[in-house]
């Protein structure tokens, strides 16, 4: 029972990163129609942004933070701008390749300027545990999660209460329409772009200090981030939320009662499985397939 | 001159094409190296490269073998076995060196065996660590690292300087031959020794979170953890160790040290063992201090990492064998090369090296027996154990 | 295009060793043939059927392990205390496993993926990839797991006057794999140009519109993909006792992104189009070695991909066509690829 509710605690707070992982790669995919396969690599420079300001640049923890996630925001801007806005009427696949040049360059790009050797990332927390009862759990993890809830609220109150955020509900829902209403569309998915990015790049952000930074850590992560939002359903927002914490808990029970070797596979499987009974995902059927 | 067009389609003959090839040269006698300096593993693999390239310099500037230069040809694999294996194509069939230093991992040099057999030339293998490499009845290989069972009868010979005594143990390895192996032969070992063999958790070489891995072992009674895995890994599990009070030592194997917790270290209290074959915090206490300092001057004067003393020393250790056999064999040419190899009789960094014989009978590989020390490591400060 | 440039591409590759035996090259040229042989089969997917199928490296990687378990032989147990055992086979028999069995999974995937379409089908077949991975990598008493599954012979052929010989010389096995690259080519050739290939270009144009009119739209597109796995299997088992280890890793995601630039580069939906594409990208990266760190050749590829894309998209060989002169007046541009490649 202790293992359970520390497994609990532990796949609550990995499953919290995963949902802004997963937010951020189906807002992208539901307004745009856009596959995003640099999403694991803008989660990386996130973390490379962290590491930059906090150990080389000496500035703040919390301003770094702030500023990598701000940083992750305008490199997707300016792939929107670059990439994506010229490709605006080409088909689903073009876009998808181009995603995938992109990530192939940002990766390396990665790899190139920081070296292969995996970076530690102080922060000002303590390094000791904070115990209640049978479960322990790092002080800065829960900072992680907390941060991550605030963002996921903060990102819904954009969505709901602003004007902003009506016109991305509306090209969400149907482009054409929205463009007809006077959406400036094309601003619209620059803003989606970037706050889809401005989430990957959080993400790594507050994970960096957990973990590592390495150029690596973004491959195994950009393919989850589309387990979650496929277990929720493509585009579609709650599913992606629900499906970043269904994950966190699969990862943690599964390695810790079924097998520790199978931990990674456990997402990837469940996804064939999805999409073999209930391709539109788990959660609600909102998004047409095919 | 043979006729190259018969010596081509027979197939054959080309080994005698090869060999006409590069016994000509008298210009610098080349010593080809594969070494991951790219990808997942890079990181180990420029260590082990820059002790290779220190070593050449310090023999070139005591003037060579045979009177010529030593030359490097490092060629990167990339971290992966498919371009390991053209890595050491590049090498032997471009650059015609009658010699080989690598690959690193245990995937890559056996993934590089096959073609050694193929154009016979040997290979000095630097730090894979897989008992099959010198148990599968391949002549051309010989290795001065230690296999995992080298390295688990070594420790168990310093099993008295744990205090309190080790009595029950868990694994934590990663997935892949390096940790495989080292769960099997050290539980081989040590429960020859009377401890008490308890867990084995496997991670994937790219996990971060081992949350799952750390509360499955705090169930077990056991006292000692053996974490098998790279640097990156290794310094994840001993900070998550501290987040999931698992309360248990900790000893690291394999040789390599997670020196991003010197600057960082964890918080007071918290002391973890390591595995090394050469610690550069005291070469004074190397087999050959002097060969050891020698090495860590160097290194130091170039200003690279000194956490990557800990490795490199292989590739410093397995230059100076390759050109000890050239010596020897007094030519540069692999077949000479490969029977020298079993003479050589030299001090390196890590202590003797000399060759004794592996494998099925008449087709033996080469192993040198190392030496290991152990260092405890507590609030970003090593000693000695 | 008449046959006659074709075949003549063919001799000269074929001459290749007797005229320049330089090993290295030779060495170089197979494993890129290897490759070819797989953008071949990708591009009957992504060219043809217009399917983006990103698990490619899933049907390598299966062809891979098939052989080299076939010619090692097993011993599993499977379960109710039985087990499954097989002797060592020889290659040419591990050859057709790979072929079988690669096959045999793109009929699988073909049933469940096709069900979906655009962003749900990429996704779907990149995870098939991962997920054959993480079963290589933990299926220990099969594969072998990480360990690799090593000491595969080299290949061996039946040769009139000398019965089984063993492909060890560079110029053999480079001659091997030509002849499986010129037979994959064909046989893609025979599809394209049969009544499968003209139901697949009509989906590929049009779905909607296709079925209409009565195609069995998942039908064709099974069968195409049970070829294209088929000869993504045999291109694995090259490789395999090409390179005589097999480990998880040739199911990286990598692997397929490498082939989805070749079929891209060289064009997709023309026959010639993954020739030239994969001679290109086999070739570079050993042109480049010592001169760029492979990075920077990664980022050199990422950048050529979006660029040929965006500014390119029907790849280098339909460019060139279009700038040749028009060998048959009427046809030429409008013409679709299909009608315009024959070697």
């Amino acid at each position: 029972m202790d293992q359970a509710l520390q497994h609990l605690v532990n796949g609550t707070v990995l499953g919290g990163t995963y949902a802004l992982l997963g937010i951020g790669l189906t807002l992208i995919f539901g307004v745009m129609r856009v596959v995003n396969f640099t999403h694991g690599e803008l989660y990386a420079f996130g973390a490379y942004m962290v590491y930059a300001l906090v150990s080389l640049l000496g500035i703040n923890f919390y301003l770094s933070l702030l500023l990598a996630a701000l940083l992750g925001a305008a490199l997707g801007a300016a792939i929107e701008l670059l990439l994506l806005r010229p490709l605006r009427r080409a088909d689903i696949d073009s876009v998808m390749l181009v995603m995938i040049g992109a990530a192939l360059v940002l990766q390396n790009a990665e790899m190139w300027g920081w070296g292969g050797v995996a970076k530690l990332v102080p922060s000002p927390f303590a390094g000791t545990p904070l115990v209640v009862g049978p479960i322990s759990v790092m002080p800065l993890r829960i900072f992680v999660l907390l941060v991550a809830c605030a963002l996921l609220l903060g990102f819904w109150l954009l969505l709901d209460r602003t004007r902003a955020g009506t016109a991305m509900r509306a090209t969400f829902q149907d482009a054409e329409a929205a463009a007809l209403m006077g959406v400036r569309v094309g601003w619209v998915n620059t803003a989606t772009f970037a706050i889809g990015s401005g989430l990957a790049a959080a993400a790594g952000a507050l994970l960096g200090p957990v973990f590592m930074v390495s150029p690596t850590m973004g491959d195994l992560v950009g393919l989850k981030a589309f387990a979650i939002v496929i277990l929720g359903g493509l585009g579609n927002l709650p599913g992606a939320a629900i499906g970043g914490f269904a994950l966190g808990y699969i990862e943690e029970f599964g390695g810790g009662y079924v097998s520790t070797e199978y931990r990674d596979a456990f997402g990837f499987l469940l996804i064939i499985l999805v999409l073999a009974i209930r391709p539109q995902g788990l959660v609600a059927p909102r998004e047409r397939v095919g | 001159m043979l006729n190259r067009r018969t010596a081509l389609l027979s197939g054959l003959a080309m080994p005698a094409l090869l060999r006409t090839a590069s016994a000509q040269s008298d210009g610098p006698i080349r010593i080809g190296m594969t070494q991951p300096l790219t990808g997942a593993v890079a990181a180990s693999g420029n260590y082990v490269a820059n002790g290779a390239k220190i070593a050449v310099e310090v023999l070139n500037r005591a003037g060579g073998v045979m009177g010529r230069p030593l030359e490097l040809i490092l060629e990167d694999n990339k971290s992966n076995p498919r371009e390991a294996v053209a890595a050491a194509e590049k090498l032997v069939l471009r650059d015609r060196v009658p010699v080989l230093i690598g690959a690193w991992s245990s995937t890559f040099t056996l993934s590089i065996m096959p073609k050694l057999l193929e154009y016979r030339v040997p290979m000095v293998v630097e730090t894979s660590s897989a008992e099959r490499i010198t148990t599968s009845g391949n002549p051309w290989v010989f290795r001065i690292a230690p296999t995992s069972a080298m390295e688990a009868a070594a420790f168990r010979e310093l099993l008295g300087k744990f205090d309190p005594p080790i009595r029950r143990i868990d694994f934590l390895s990663v997935n892949n031959d390096f940790g495989r192996g080292a769960t099997e032969k050290f539980s081989a070992a040590l429960g020859g020794a009377g401890i008490a063999i308890g867990r084995s958790e496997t991670m994937t070489p790219e996990a971060t979170d081992l949350s799952a891995q750390l509360t499955a072992l705090k169930q077990s009674d056991g006292d000692t953890v053996f974490l098998t895995t790279g640097v990156e890994q290794q310094t994840l599990m001993l900070r998550q160790a501290v987040e999931q009070r698992l309360g248990k030592r900790i000893v690291t194997t394999g040789g390599s040290f997670p020196d991003a917790l010197l600057a960082n270290p964890l918080p007071p209290g918290n002391a973890s063992f390591h595995i090394l074959f050469y610690a550069p915090w005291f070469p004074e206490r190397a087999p050959y201090p002097q060969i050891a300092e020698t090495y860590t001057a160097e290194w130091n004067r170039k200003g690279w990492e000194f956490a990557g003393l800990t490795e490199g020393f292989r590739g410093y250790d397995a230059v100076l064998t390759v050109a000890e056999a050239i010596r020897l064999a007094g030519r540069a040419e692999g077949e000479a090369i490969r029977e020298a190899l079993w003479r050589v009789d030299i001090h390196g960094v890590n202590g003797d090296i000399r060759f004794v014989k592996e494998g099925p009978a008449g087709r033996e590989s080469g192993q040198n027996r190392p030496n290991v020390s152990i260092i405890r490591l507590a609030e970003g400060r090593t000693s000695l154990l | 295009m008449s046959a006659v440039p074709g075949w003549c591409f063919v001799a000269a590759m074929a001459a290749l060793p007797l005229v320049l035996p330089d090993l290295y090259l030779l060495s170089v040229l197979t494993s890129a043939g290897i490759f070819i042989i797989g953008a071949i089969s990708l591009n009957l997917l992504l060219g043809y059927t217009g399917q983006l199928s990103l698990g490619h490296a899933a049907f390598f990687g299966l062809g891979a392990y098939a052989s080299a378990l076939a010619s090692l032989g097993f011993d599993i147990g499977i379960g109710f205390g039985l087990r499954l055992t097989l002797p060592p086979q020889p290659v040419w028999i591990g050859f057709l496993a790979a072929i079988a069995v690669a096959g045999g999974f793109g009929w699988l995937l073909g049933r469940l993926a096709f069900r979906v379409r655009g962003a749900y089908f990429v996704i779907i077949t990149i995870c098939f990839a991962q997920v054959l991975r993480m079963v290589a990598l933990n299926w220990v008493e099969l594969t072998q797991g990480p360990m690799a599954l090593i000491g595969l012979s080299p290949f061996s052929l039946w040769l009139p006057g000398q019965g089984v010989v063993e492909l060890y010389a560079k110029n053999q096995t480079y001659w091997l794999v030509l002849g499986v690259a010129v037979l994959c080519f064909l046989v893609v050739r025979q599809i394209v140009h049969s009544r499968v290939g003209r139901a697949l270009v009509a989906l590929r144009e049009n779905e909607t519109l296709a079925r209409s009119v009565g195609i069995r739209v998942t039908h064709y597109l099974v069968i195409a993909t049970v070829v294209s796995a088929g000869i993504a299997g045999a291109a694995g088992s090259l490789f395999a006792h090409n390179v005589r280890i097999v480990d998880p890793d040739v199911f990286l995601f990598i692997y397929t992104v490498t082939m989805v630039i070749m079929v891209i580069t060289g064009g997709k939906g023309t026959l010639w189009g993954p020739v030239v594409g994969g001679l290109i990208f086999g070739l570079l990266p050993d042109l480049l070695r010592g001169a760029a760190p492979p990075e920077a050749q990664w980022i050199a590829y990422g950048v050529a991909m979006i660029l040929l894309v965006m500014f390119l998209p029907r790849g280098i060989v339909p460019a060139i066509a279009a700038l040749m002169p028009a060998r048959r007046p009427g046809r030429g541009a409008t013409a679709s690829p299909v009608s315009q490649e024959a070697p």
